[in-house]
């Protein structure tokens, strides 16, 4: 526990760290004035189609559609911004020279390389709960609160999620959110345990990420045979919070995969690090 | 020369009998002009039930204000769902002098007298939407219509009760059948373009709480028109 708190407080302490919650600040800061300033554009953009046949009243551009909105580029950015730290977590140590003074202390490797692990999560996890606080905490100042109206592209129709429901539901898409995003952590910071500086699993992990989405999502039957055994598919599982009914077993499903890449990353980065020479 | 003789005799016969149905088939429209002439507004609580692939909602309320010819204003807290066709009840726009009228035939309706029309807009450019009614001649009442535009397809059977002496609908029953087509603007890199497709479903409305000739004034009916 005490390796654990040393782990983070040293993570927490690099000013690196920050620059994730800097760029969602940002991001959302921008995003949400933006729309504010263009709601009549979007409102008509949205429900261009549905307003044809119904006549739609009440605040249908609310903080949660906000919040929706934002959240479903969550895969685009978010994992860049993990591998800065958990593609650094372990190969700082390294760079900075540390390693060989870290490593002939008592704790064992393993508990070194899992209290990494778990401030990996806590970063993690704190990245994608900033993204959601702020998000709704601004949304909701920003355009007030509401029903939330959801449309699945493909899918005819709308999803109606009534308000007294949707904070919890957002709790679960964003616990779900995290799920998923260690899994992009996990593959950074197993690079990190096999290079000797962060750039390499910084690149390594976007690189991994960027042509498994493109793989995934090219319009080729070919690429589309494939898409069931790529992590990315399953990355964006937390809509699913926001469909009705919930799919419980394909969340299940999708949380298990990602879950067991998440462990396997680890075990093979516990191995490598267990493995690893520090005499050279 | 004879033959030519007949020809126009049957011709005039047909026109004539043509001439007759529709003056006939006008008075229809002409009695429910008549008989809702003194409606001036009405103010409705609605609830609507949505049955239709693909629109999971629940039950949604809201307030509803018109006022002839055609101004209408939901009011909801919540966000609420209304089909433009059909759920306003609007007898004002079946007015004798825009439609070509045709009796299809003369039925009943329950235990009453009842006939079939098919209402032809005039001015095509006005209204676009062509109708079918069934009509109780009794009480002078739209029971059901059909009505179809722009690949709509629009089904309404139509329940009364007697609101400051107006038949006004307590309950209305929809049956739709729309087009859908997703827009490009919301497609994401790779996602294939789905078909256009038809949707189906039905719209449950129930009426309470009128007020009727309140009186309500222009501006209730102003809104900010949005941006496009």
């Amino acid at each position: 526990m005490k390796l654990v708190w040393f782990e983070t407080l040293k993570t927490f302490s690099r000013w690196r760290t920050y620059i994730g919650f800097g760029v969602i600040a940002l991001i959302v800061i921008i995003t949400e004035v933006v729309m504010k300033l263009s709601a009549d554009e979007i409102l008509y953009r949205m429900l261009r189609s549905l307003e044809k046949d119904f006549l739609i009243s009440g605040n249908v551009l609310n903080g949660w559609f906000v919040t929706a909105f934002i959240m479903n580029t969550l895969h685009i950015h978010m994992p860049f911004l993990i591998t800065l730290v958990a593609g650094d977590v372990v190969s700082s140590e390294a760079t900075s020279g540390t390693v060989r003074l870290l490593l002939i202390r008592p704790p064992s490797r393993s508990r070194i390389i899992t209290a990494k692990y778990i401030t990996t999560f806590f970063y993690t996890a704190g990245l994608v709960l900033f993204l959601g606080l702020l998000c709704i905490l601004l949304g909701l100042t920003l355009f007030g609160s509401g029903d939330l109206i959801i449309h699945h592209y493909g899918r005819f129709g709308v999803i109606y999620i009534e308000e007294a429901e949707i904070p919890i539901r957002m709790l679960f898409a964003f616990m779900a959110a995290i799920w998923s995003m260690m899994a992009v952590a996990s593959i950074a910071f197993l690079l990190s345990t096999l290079a000797e500086n962060s750039v390499g699993p910084i690149i390594g992990t976007m690189a991994v990420v960027v042509v498994f989405l493109v793989i995934g999502n090219f319009p080729l039957d070919f690429f589309r045979s494939l898409k069931p055994y790529l992590f990315t598919t399953y990355l964006t599982f937390w809509q699913q919070f926001l469909d009705d009914p919930i799919p419980w077993r394909q969340i299940g499903s999708s949380a298990a995969i990602l879950g067991l890449h998440s462990i396997l990353l680890f075990l093979i980065a516990l191995g490598v690090y267990a493995r690893k020479d520090i005499k050279s | 020369m004879k033959k030519h003789v007949w020809f126009i005799k049957v011709l005039l016969f047909f026109s004539a009998g043509w001439a007759f149905a529709q003056d006939d088939a006008t008075h229809y429209l002409d009695a429910l002009e008549r008989k809702y002439s003194a409606l001036k507004d009405y103010t409705v609580d609605v609830k609507v039930h949505f049955d239709m692939e693909g629109f999971n909602a629940p039950d949604m309320q809201a307030r509803l204000y018109f006022k002839p010819p055609d101004k209408m204003k939901v009011e909801s807290k919540k966000v609420f769902f209304f089909p433009r066709e059909g759920g306003i009840f609007n007898p004002f726009i079946f007015k004798k002098d825009a439609f070509d009228i045709r009796l299809l035939e003369e039925t009943a309706y329950g235990n009453r007298k009842a006939v079939k029309l098919k209402l032809y807009p005039k001015d095509t450019k006005k209204m676009k939407q062509s109708f079918v009614l069934i009509l109780d001649i009794e009480n002078h009442q739209i029971r059901e219509f059909h009505t179809s535009f722009d690949e709509r397809e629009v089904k309404g059977v139509i329940d009364y009760g007697t609101f400051k002496e107006f038949d006004l609908p307590s309950r209305v029953d929809l049956h739709l059948d729309l087009p859908f087509k997703e827009s490009f603007e919301m497609r994401e890199f790779g996602q294939p373009a789905p078909a256009p497709r038809r949707v189906t479903g039905k719209v449950e409305i129930s009426y309470s709480n009128y007020r009727v000739n309140s009186g309500l004034r222009d501006d209730l009916f102003e809104s900010p028109k949005r941006k496009k």
